[in-house]
């Protein structure tokens, strides 16, 4: 029987050197498969962290954390194939066109003729950006760098999707399309991991959301849930700042 | 693997092909470069040569050891002789003011009565041999110091320029001397013993006792003459390749700051694959810089009136000396871009650090005439490693087997640099 988790944290930890508080602090938890699960949190809360120690980014100080069955220490080289992320920063070659920028991100996975020009005309026939394709990307607005952006994420078919705020800095379109289209991958079975500061589209986008906060996770489950519990609360911003009290973060 | 290597070397060569600036640093420059020092040294020799160098002659003495010298400075054609300053006759004060204003380079005042003092002194000479006195020689080698001649030097002449001319100078007077004790010498014999054999003759000055043949000491000595393009090309070639550094170093921070190493280091791709695929673009840059610099010293230097370049004998050994030296300024500047934190400190670091590399490699200075610390921290600079290669293969005619141990000493630089920057990079990673 298939191990209905595909994500499963035991006792993470990272503190940076330095530092004088851990930045993720024993956190533990799981994401099932074929979830979109939102991280939620304010600025320093530890969500890119959490998201930067999954995608093999830096290695945590301690726990243990697993990836569809395979250890994310030993076994890290493997699960960098399945998994796709798409940065809270455009992470595009700006003097590169589109295609380019897609041909080359998609061949760092292994795709290659064909198949890799049929799915970049693909999602860019999909995303609105067929005709823009050979422009630079630094001629582009925020909104069609935040498409482009997605699909060099997504362009592999991942297992599992890390998406650092996507949608920020973009108009209402292109949040709808990309909303939408996210939408659309997961119904083909990826598993959505989102971190956001957008509460109404993290309530609307999301299965299942982890509240956290100072490295520890807060609460845990799906937006009706967390909002039902939480006496007072009619939507989950009002959650969010019930439990991570009004006071301004750095 | 080989498919996101060259997914890696399309999109390095896009990047590059895009970045005009940074390709008019990687082309135009050097070759602008190579031009300007070149034509600046080759004219410099030439003014030199053609206009001789300016000389001052104060003429006190008035009889055979002056008019023998300016004679003898009035034909060569590497001075270009004055024993007048403003229309009026030089004396030795106007000499002295005119040397230190900068209007000559060197000055020559010989005094009144020397000629007149050598002759006295031989003939008091040739009566103490003939009475018998044992140190006659003795006194044939304090007579030719005995009459002195003042050299006026300009203070802002380059010392080394100076040293070979002032040692020609002194060589030449020292031989008008001696051949003037010579000639009176044998007058003086003649007349005490009026014998045939002993008649004064002139053959010492028609002849040299002992003559000179220069010859370089090359492999190629037939077909390389030592000269500014012989020298310039290769030296500001191997600066213009670790030049690279620059927008290769750049370009890692760029990918960095624009967050592509994020989304690269999250993909089933090996750093040092990624890596490759610069290094592999840089070095292509390399060589086409070298050819680049070679056409211009075949083809557009001698359409300025400079000499052609000679290539030596090998051209396999200039291949594979040209190659180490594109993967050692590579593996430099992804050192370079590994270690800096920003494209600001890259920039600072990359062209400072070159400059320095450069003048203790000898490309500014020759490393011959650098003090013997100098040297010996010259000899740790690949670009010393490098340029002594070239001169091996330019100058001295060599092969494939001499330039070896250069090569293989630049390689050892890049593997070093590649793991210096492998590990760094992990290092930056381990946070």
């Amino acid at each position: 029987m298939t191990n209905p988790a595909i994500i499963e944290i035991k006792d993470l930890t990272k503190i940076f050197k330095n530092a004088r508080e851990p930045a993720v602090n024993g956190m533990s938890f799981s994401i099932n498969r074929n979830e979109i699960f939102g991280l939620l949190g304010p600025n320093g809360a530890g969500k890119t962290t959490t998201i930067s120690i999954l995608c093999g980014l830096f290695s945590p100080t301690s726990g243990k954390v697993l990836i569809d069955g395979k250890d994310l220490h030993t076994e890290l080289s493997s699960i960098k194939n399945i998994v796709g992320i798409v940065p809270q920063d455009i992470a595009l070659y700006p003097t590169l066109s589109a295609r380019e920028n897609l041909a080359f991100y998609g061949s760092m996975y292994g795709l290659h003729g064909k198949v890799l020009k049929d799915k970049i005309e693909t999602w860019l026939q999909k995303l609105g950006l067929t005709d823009a394709s050979k422009r630079k990307v630094s001629t582009y607005s925020g909104g069609m760098k935040r498409r482009v952006n997605l699909i060099a994420g997504v362009l592999h078919n991942p297992k599992i999707l890390f998406l650092d705020e996507p949608t920020v800095g973009v108009d209402v379109q292109s949040r709808n399309v990309i909303i939408e289209h996210l939408k659309e991958i997961n119904a083909t079975g990826t598993t959505i991991i989102y971190t956001s500061h957008h509460m109404e589209e993290a309530q609307n986008f999301c299965t299942r959301v982890s509240i956290i906060d100072q490295g520890r996770i807060l609460i845990e489950g799906t937006p009706a849930e967390l909002i039902r519990d939480n006496a007072g609360s009619t939507n989950l911003e009002n959650v969010f700042l019930n439990l991570t009290n009004r006071k301004l973060r750095d | 693997m080989m498919v996101k290597l060259l997914a890696t070397v399309k999109k390095e060569t896009l990047l590059l092909l895009r970045d005009k600036v940074g390709l008019s640093i990687l082309f135009i420059m050097p070759m602008a470069l190579i031009f300007v020092m070149t034509l600046i040294q080759d004219s410099a020799f030439k003014t030199m040569n053609e206009k001789g160098i300016p000389v001052i002659f104060v003429n006190n003495d008035r009889d055979s050891l002056g008019f023998q010298i300016e004679q003898g400075l009035r034909n060569n054609t590497l001075t270009s002789f004055s024993d007048s300053i403003n229309g009026m006759p030089a004396t030795a004060e106007m000499a002295l003011k005119a040397v230190g204003e900068g209007k000559f380079l060197i000055g020559i005042i010989i005094p009144r009565g020397a000629t007149e003092a050598i002759r006295k002194n031989v003939s008091h000479l040739v009566s103490e041999t003939l009475n018998g006195a044992d140190s006659a020689n003795q006194k044939l080698l304090q007579l030719q110091d005995s009459v002195e001649i003042t050299i006026l030097i300009d203070p802002v002449a380059k010392q080394s320029f100076l040293t070979s001319v002032t040692s020609s100078l002194r060589e030449f007077i020292s031989e008008v001397k001696t051949k003037i004790m010579f000639q009176t010498f044998s007058s003086q014999i003649a007349e005490v013993i009026p014998d045939k054999k002993n008649a004064p003759k002139d053959s010492y000055t028609k002849s040299q006792i002992i003559s000179y043949k220069e010859i370089y000491a090359s492999k190629a000595a037939n077909k390389i003459v030592p000269n500014a393009v012989q020298h310039n090309v290769p030296a500001w070639t191997i600066f213009a390749m670790f030049f690279i550094a620059i927008p290769l170093s750049g370009s890692i921070l760029k990918e960095k700051n624009e967050g592509s190493v994020f989304r690269l280091n999250t993909m089933p791709t090996p750093y040092l694959l990624l890596v490759t695929g610069k290094v592999v673009v840089y070095v292509m840059v390399c060589l086409i810089q070298f050819m680049l610099m070679l056409s211009v010293g075949k083809i557009f230097l001698p359409m300025l009136g400079l000499p052609i370049l000679v290539l030596g004998n090998s051209l396999l050994g200039i291949f594979i000396l040209t190659l180490a030296t594109a993967f050692a300024a590579t593996g430099y500047g992804v050192m370079v871009g590994t270690l800096a934190t920003t494209e600001h400190q890259a920039a600072i670091m990359g062209s400072l650090s070159i400059l320095l590399l450069s003048a203790l490699g000898g490309i500014w200075v020759p490393s011959y005439v650098m003090p013997e610390v100098m040297r010996n921290i010259s000899a740790w600079s690949p670009l010393n490693w490098s340029l002594e290669g070239f001169y091996k293969l330019f100058l001295r005619g060599g092969h494939v087997s001499d330039i070896l141990p250069d090569a293989i000493k630049l390689l050892l630089f890049f593997f070093a640099t590649m793991g210096i920057s492998y590990f760094f990079n992990n290092k930056k990673r381990t946070v």
